[in-house]
């Protein structure tokens, strides 16, 4: 392990980390992609380097480890199906929406907005003649698109 | 116990497989899915009969002795998970092929759901923190395809949120991994036991902490849990119903499983562990009081009760993981049961918005009957399995000495008590406030299926009604369970039986 | 006794099931619903004579004996006494309410159900002698109380007091668990009798005290938690008899008066208990004075005569504990008989205000007694029952010093208040507070307002009867009185009621009573103007509507802060946290190993330039093609950084996956628009570069950490050992792929499988052959998909290629095992190959190909797998064990064919088969793309559409 490859291995993992903090599906895929690799560099870098692991081949303690070989590869190979799960997800909501933005959750931003209390206001009723507010009713039943401008950023 | 442990794991991988190419015919694909669940109930049953009365039981998957290959453990604790999930699996899936809507009629979901089954299967019985990442994925990859199926906007929407986290999650889990190895050079979990004590301190406890969080995003643990209410309440009631029931507890098995096992006493984050706990039950309850959807107010609560689960673990005594191993059965158990009358309650009430919802008592009396059963058990009111999960926390609490938390847990089942009488309230006795319409969390299909017929399929009734009656029966007969937690507890707190059985040192 | 609770059980749920079929003939149903009363009033009956000598019966069932929870019962005095009230009154309700429910419905039958099981629970709770399992039974209590409140679920106020009573008494229930856990913890016992054998003491006990203290004042409605007891009568008559006068509000003072006799000597227990007990008799009693609805007037009388044996009981000396048991008797006949007459105005008349209840006409002379007698006894008028219970009361607190003087003086003035709101009472009922100008038109109206037949005055007739005999000859009850005491408290020697004491103190005191209230009453008026100032008095169930509503408000404001629904925060929040605590935790510690070398090889440096310069282009660039490239050049670094680690497998899996998953990425990114719109303002850069520096600081740290580390290699030495003679294969990655990971790969390619089952349905989902232009709008947003011609420029020679990939994908295959290569590798270059294929021919060249149909070959290829692994297990080895077999084969020579081969071959499918569909469901621009139109269209066709074409 090296100072130097720690460091490159940081700096992939800083640069996705930036790219996580946004809404573009897109974006989001590559800063996933280069955590990944981040990943991956440790795994292969902090372990023993050497010779390709194929017995025959010269002296087995010169071998690089064989066993973080066989796990990064699963790695890789799992995370290309996910990835590829993803990149349907983009897919499919650019067909809904000709984008692929990640909103935020309408139910989360209605909160407080409708009536969770409706009983309490039964009860109140009498005692402080309230009407029962219902903004539940104007809960558009489809997601508007517009509920969160389209702008990539970490919300306020 | 050469052939029985594998099988959970490879029986739905091969019916998963058989489902694929079986294509379009749902019946093939049906009874393929019941036949194989069907049979991982009697198998689990055996493997837990086996394994509390023999011990440990160990497989050498390829006969590669350990930590050279990959190990199958079964210690108590997998084997009570593993019957369990087999249990609410098949009734779910029973459920699901009863519910009217795609994911029923889709293609894809009987493949992918046994997919799921395996994944959680291995999770349980592996003894390899590789292979748990796997397994792990395997239970993700599978989720992300449910939760998706049928790909509306809305689904979309949230399917993002909850498929970005979980990478994140799976991304943190690997470099976890990598530094692992890296400062071991093994990880196999019997071995790695050994070796994380030679670490230094700060090495040992920041790998601790890491696990903790990378577990704590599946397991949905305060700040890591946004995901689950925005994404759970989006899927079809029985993807929820299984998703609430299970996967949490995948990620609360790998906490327990990690910090018990991997870490010496003193690098566990046990103090840590406490306070997340609190402010998880006390954040998911106010979360479920402030929400106005019947799904999203019962995700909200698998978040708190999670928070319950974990401050069990964090005391680290035998009361307190007693405690919370009988927790996490009766959680799957009654979680599972709630999402699923949620669904009937969508299912006759044509929503799951408590605006849109009401009277039911009268129109669908028999819904009402199932509400009451889990409600009552989350709500803690004995005789069913919440109150002796309460109350046994309690009591390991008080043990402890943690009178501060003692008094958060109390306070936050009271709040839990009102937020399950207010959804009575709204859904069952008063009048339906708004008329109603296509609801617009995932009521949807089943809306319109309601629209068609109103009455319940017996295939949804029934299952929910045996979960129900579960709950009360594991609280009824709760002593021959609280013992067999109060065993699993006692090897989860001396590992070094765990250690031995693996290794044979 | 458990059989006496479980025919409780089964009866109420028989009549709740019973309820709709039965509701048109529902005498048989009330006859059902009143045996469970009625055997249990049998079975005490067999028992009174043991316990009157002072006998106990108990009865114990193991529940949960680890937590010290067990099932245990216990049939003493006092537990006699209060079954006497349960099951009595509970006999008579019934019957009550049969007549009272004159036009049956399905929620009668209900409520019926419900009280039945009411019943059960009560009768549960003063036979628990485990403090737990009383909890469990109080619980019960409370929820019964709460379905019977809202009973009338339409009604918006039965809905908030059904609500109101549920969190009252359940906050106080969780509080008394509390103190019951405490103590229990304490006396190391949660057996009931045990702790009052030896009671425990210490500060500990103490707060445990005051929380079991809030649950019993919050139970028995006392002052400030009382608001919740006038709110339930909304209930239907039967039901506040039964609960809400008779039994359940008692269970409060019942428990109370189990711990008075050990623990009134505690430092706070008196001046708590007493003062709280008094002040609410008072309170009460003055509330009671200003109600216009007979029902409400019973109401607060209730809470004062409760506050009334609060105080009794609290004091805990022998003497006050026996009056306090007199007073349970005599209150549970009187008000019980009250509510009932009530009921049976309300009932004929329609109205239970005192200002429209017309007087009397004939045949209501029956009811008119009963009524008399019920309020004369409440009043403690001599000869009658409440009279006995009054001076007992008093006598207890005489001479016993100043505490008990005050408390005295505060008695006696809670029994003039008393003596007025009864006399209000008899005055109401008997019409003769009724408005100048009463409506009686209003009342005539209603059909049947004529007088009650007598089955229907019966049970309250029952009752006064029960108050005039007792009443007169007190000596009746010596002994239930005194053994009930007497398990309270062993002081207590027996006992011997008398109507006359001679003239005592206690006497002159009831006689300054009845004399006080009778002023009391008839300068109402002066007085009624005095009492309306108590309005502006702040009122306790004001401040329960605003706690409730202050709740709601902070989950709101606190779910608004948790749950603010926006990914990019969540993710923030999430990779914070996983930097943070680790790395704290990490210096926490010991952990600094020194500076490893700066580079390791020279060859290190370009790479890692490499590797970050692409990986900032990648981050920069505002065009989705230009990222999507740089981070498949990033990929392609990364294959040449594992070529000088040694690790040439993964290199080429890097490669080929690099470059399938770029040419997917493109396939996607032509559909959306080519740039990223939004700059982000320079505030969140900040944010986010702070949060990306944080992580990337915690990765580095950490590295350094365990990288400097060199573990003991022994279990991949030993991999490198064994490969060979185990493992039968030269490339060691591919053994452990293949063979000694197995179960990696087999869950691996299951996560393939899911992830192209899910592609294919994500992007087939909604999907209709021809489907007509639903979607205008949607398509001319669009931009054009961009030709694929574009992109690469075709080239016939791209079959030869192809040919010459797939066969090289085969031969990575088999040679995979001794050489770089393996299923994987040869999978992946083979779904290359095809994405090579797609870009030059488009969609119709995968068709040609996957006229093997792509889902088969996935499914196949898993199948085979997993069959791999389990075969083994018939053979009774383990799972996934390999077995051997050698060929010689042409044109690669001798090779050995193990079972990991065909394992390989599964994995080597299954990803082809992944490549196949991935393309397949991407690649198309020939269907017409319909976005559904809301949610639920798309949803119905998407099986159909999956169905056929997502796989077929």
């Amino acid at each position: 392990m090296s100072v130097l490859m720690a460091f490159t291995a940081a700096v992939l993992f800083g640069i996705g980390t930036y790219l996580l903090l946004q809404r573009k599906l897109s974006r989001l895929i590559i800063g996933l992609g280069l955590i990944g690799h981040g990943a991956n560099i440790v795994f292969v870098t902090a372990t023993r380097r050497g010779r390709p692991p194929l017995i025959g081949s010269g002296d087995p303690s010169a071998f690089a480890d064989p066993l973080p070989q066989s796990l990064v590869l699963t790695a890789i190979v799992i995370s290309f199906g996910t990835t590829a799960l993803l990149l349907a997800l983009a897919y499919r909501s650019w067909l809904l929406t000709a984008d692929d933005e990640v909103s935020d959750d309408i139910d989360d931003r209605m909160v407080g907005r409708d009536s969770p209390d409706a009983e309490v206001n039964d009860a109140a009723r009498d005692a402080s003649g309230e009407p029962l507010s219902d903004a539940a009713s104007e809960m558009p039943t489809d997601l508007p698109l517009d509920v969160a401008p389209g702008s990539g950023e970490v919300a306020p | 116990m050469n052939v029985l442990l594998p099988l959970p794991i490879v029986l739905p991988i091969l019916a998963g497989a058989l489902c694929v190419l079986v294509g379009r015919s749902r019946t093939a694909q049906r009874v393929i899915g019941l036949t194989t669940l069907g049979a991982l109930v009697p198998i689990a049953l055996v493997i837990l009969v086996r394994v509390d009365r023999d011990g440990i039981a160990v497989v050498q998957a390829g006969d590669w002795p350990a930590p050279i290959g990959i190990t199958l453990v079964a210690d108590r604790l997998s084997a009570i998970m593993l019957l369990t999930a087999s249990i609410v699996l098949l009734a779910v899936l029973v459920y699901a092929i009863g519910q009217p809507g795609a994911e029923r009629n889709h293609v894809g979901f009987q493949s992918v759901y046994m997919i799921l089954a395996a994944g959680v299967s291995s999770a349980f019985l592996t003894g390899d923190l590789f292979n748990l990442f796997v397994a792990v994925e395997m239970t993700l990859t599978a989720s992300y395809v449910l939760i998706t199926l049928g790909g509306r906007l809305d689904q979309v929407r949230s399917g993002m949120t909850y498929v970005v986290i979980s990478l994140v999650a799976s991304v943190l889990f690997l470099i976890g991994l990598a530094f692992t190895y890296a400062a071991t050079g093994t990880v196999n979990m019997a071995d790695l036991a050994g070796r994380i004590a030679d670490l230094p301190s700060g090495v040992q406890s920041a790998l601790a902490g890491l696990l903790l969080v990378v577990f704590g995003i599946k397991a949905a643990l305060f700040p890591l849990a946004f995901w689950l209410p925005d994404s759970y309440p989006t899927a079809p009631s029985a993807v929820t119903a299984i998703f609430a029931g299970l996967l949490t507890k995948v990620g609360v098995y790998a906490i327990i499983r990690t910090q018990t096992l991997l870490f010496p006493p003193d690098s566990r984050p046990a103090t840590l562990i406490l306070v997340v706990a609190a402010a998880t039950m006390v954040v998911g309850v106010l979360g479920a009081i402030a929400q106005e959807d019947v799904k999203r107010i019962f995700s909200f609560y698998i978040v708190s009760q999670i928070g319950y689960i974990i401050m069990g673990l964090g005391l680290f005594t035998i009361a307190g993981l007693a405690a919370a191993v009988y927790a996490i059965v009766h959680h799957i158990v009654v979680k599972t049961a709630l999402f699923l009358v949620g669904g009937l309650v969508e299912h006759a009430g044509g929503s799951s918005r408590l605006s849109r919802l009401g009277n039911m008592v009268a129109t669908a009396p028999v819904v009402a009957v199932l509400y009451m059963l889990p409600a009552l058990s989350l709500a803690g009111i004995p005789p069913f399995s919440g109150f002796v999960a309460k109350f046994a926390l309690f009591d390991a609490t008080a043990r402890a000495g943690d009178w501060w938390l003692l008094g958060i847990a109390i306070a936050v089942s009271l709040l839990t008590l009102f937020s399950l009488a207010k959804v009575w309230i709204a859904v069952f006795w008063s009048p339906r406030r708004i008329a109603p319409r296509v609801a617009s969390s995932a009521g949807a299909a089943v809306n319109q299926a309601a629209l068609a017929r109103s009455s319940l399929p017996a295939l949804m009734v029934v299952p929910t009604a045996l979960l129900g009656l579960l709950t009360l029966a594991i609280g009824v007969g709760a002593g021959p369970l609280y013992d067999l937690s109060q065993r699993a507890a006692t090897d989860l707190m001396f590992p070094d039986l765990y250690i031995e059985a693996v290794l044979h040192r | 006794m458990i059989v006496i609770l479980a025919l409780h059980l089964v009866v109420g749920i028989t009549v709740l099931a019973l309820a709709g079929p039965l509701a048109a003939r529902h005498w048989p149903l009330f006859a059902l619903a009143g045996v469970p009363a009625l055997a249990t009033v049998v079975w005490l009956a067999a028992a009174l004579p043991t316990i009157i000598d002072g006998g106990v019966r108990t009865s114990t069932t193991q529940w949960i004996p680890q937590l010290g929870l067990d099932f245990d019962l216990r049939l003493d005095g006092f537990a006699a006494l209060m079954l006497v009230l349960v099951a009595g009154v509970g006999v008579l309700v019934v019957a009550y309410a049969a007549r009272y429910f004159t036009h049956p419905t399905t929620r009668n039958g209900r409520l019926l159900g419900l009280l039945v099981l009411f019943g059960g629970a009560m009768t549960g709770l003063v036979l628990a002698d485990n403090l737990l399992v009383l909890y469990g039974f109080w619980e019960l209590t409370s929820v019964t109380s709460f379905l019977l409140i809202g009973n009338d679920h339409e009604e918006p106020e039965a809905r908030a007091a059904a609500l109101h009573a549920l969190l009252v008494t359940g906050a106080g229930a969780l509080a008394m668990l509390g103190g019951f856990i405490v103590l229990g913890r304490a006396a190391g016992t949660y057996s009931l009798s045990a702790i009052l054998q030896d009671p425990p003491s210490g500060t500990a006990v103490t707060v445990a005290l005051v929380l079991i203290l809030l649950g019993a004042f919050t139970k028995s409605a006392q002052m400030p938690f009382h608001s919740w007891l006038p709110g339930a009568m909304v209930a239907p008559t039967p039901v506040s008899t039964y609960l809400h006068s008779a039994t359940m509000v008692k269970a409060g003072v019942y428990l109370i008066a189990r711990l008075a006799p050990v623990y009134a000597t505690v430092d706070m227990w008196r001046p708590v208990v007493v003062t709280v007990g008094v002040v609410t008799m008072v309170g009460g009693g003055l509330r009671a004075l200003r109600q216009h609805d007979l029902k409400l007037l019973l109401a607060y009388g209730t809470i004062s005569q409760l506050g009334f044996m609060v105080a009794v009981f609290g004091w805990g000396t022998a003497a006050s504990e026996t009056a306090g048991c007199v007073m349970l008797l005599a209150h549970g006949a009187f008000k019980a008989a009250a509510f009932m007459v009530v009921g049976i105005v309300d009932h004929q008349y329609g109205t239970r205000d005192v200002r429209r209840v017309p007087r009397p006409g004939p045949g209501w002379g029956p009811a008119m007694i009963v009524a008399v007698i019920a309020s004369a006894s409440m009043a403690g008028v001599p000869l009658l029952f409440g009279f006995i219970a009054k001076e007992a009361d008093f006598a207890a607190f005489v001479d016993q010093g100043a505490g008990a003087a005050l408390a005295l003086a505060g008695m006696v003035l809670g029994s003039v208040l008393t003596a007025a709101y009864s006399l209000r009472f008899v005055a109401g009922i008997a019409g003769r507070l009724a408005a100048p100008a009463p409506k009686p038109t209003e009342a005539r109206q209603r059909p049947g307002h004529g007088p009650p037949t007598w089955s229907f005055v019966l049970p309250a007739a029952v009752l006064a009867c029960a108050s005039v005999a007792f009443g007169v000859v007190p000596r009746l009850l010596d002994g239930v009185v005194g053994a009930a005491a007497d398990s309270l408290d062993a002081a207590v020697g027996d006992v011997h009621l008398a109507l006359w004491h001679g003239f005592t103190v206690e006497l002159a005191l009831s006689a300054f009573a009845l004399a006080g209230g009778v002023l009391l009453f008839l300068g109402r008026r002066p007085v009624g103007a005095v009492l309306a100032l108590g309005g502006h008095l702040p009122s306790a169930s004001r401040a329960y509507l605003r706690t409730l509503r202050g709740l709601n408000t902070v989950a709101d404001r606190t779910t608004k802060v948790t749950q603010p629904g926006s990914l990019p925060l969540y993710l923030g929040v999430i990779l914070l946290t996983a930097a943070v605590v680790p790395g704290i935790l990490l210096l926490g510690g010991d952990w600094w190993p020194g500076w490893p070398h700066v580079v390791e090889v020279p060859v290190h440096v370009p790479i890692a330039a490499m590797l970050i310069v692409l990986a900032l282009a990648a981050s920069i660039v505002r065009r989705r093609f230009s990222g999507a490239l740089f981070l498949g050049m990033v990929g392609y670094s990364m294959a040449g950084l594992f070529i000088i680690q040694g690790a040439p497998d993964l290199a080429l899996t890097q490669v080929a996956i690099e470059t399938l998953s770029t040419v997917l990425f493109v396939l996607v990114l032509r559909r959306l628009p080519d740039r990223f719109e939004t700059a982000p303002g320079a505030a969140r850069r900040t944010v986010r570069v702070l949060i990306a520096t944080t992580v990337g600081a915690f990765v580095f740290l950490f590295t350094i950490a365990v990288g400097s580390i060199d573990p003991p290699t022994t279990v991949s030495d030993t991999m490198i050992e064994q490969a060979y003679p185990q493992g039968d294969g030269r490339n060691v990655v591919n053994v452990i792929l293949v063979d000694i990971r197995g179960l990696d790969t087999l869950g691996e390619i299951t996560v393939l499988a899911a992830a192209a089952v899910g592609t294919v349905a994500l992007a087939r989902a909604g999907r209709r052959p021809g489907a007509p232009a639903a979607t205008g709008v949607r398509r001319e947003r669009q931009p054009p998909p961009m030709p694929v011609a574009r992109l690469v420029t075709i080239d016939v020679s791209v079959r030869i290629v192809f040919a010459a990939v797939m066969v090289g994908s085969v031969w990575l295959l088999f040679a995979g095992h001794n050489q770089p290569g393996g299923g994987f590798v040869g999978g992946i270059v083979a779904g290359a190959a095809v994405s090579l294929r797609y870009v030059a021919g488009g969609l119709p060249e995968v068709r040609r190909l996957s006229r093997g149909k792509p889902w088969l070959v996935l499914g196949s290829g898993v199948a085979i797998s997993a069959a791999t692994a389990i075969m083994p297990l018939l053979m009774g080895g383990a799972v996934l064990q390999t077995g051997a077999h050698t060929f010689d084969l042409p044109v690669l020579g001798e090779m050995k064919v193990t079972s990991a081969l065909v394992f390989d071959i599964g994995v080597y499918l299954a990803v082809i088969g992944l490549a196949l569909m991935v393309f397949e469901s991407f690649g198309d621009d020939t269907r017409t793309l319909v976005a559904p139109e809301g949610p639920g269209p798309s949803i119905e066709q998407s099986p159909a559409a999956v169905g056929q074409e997502g796989f077929a």
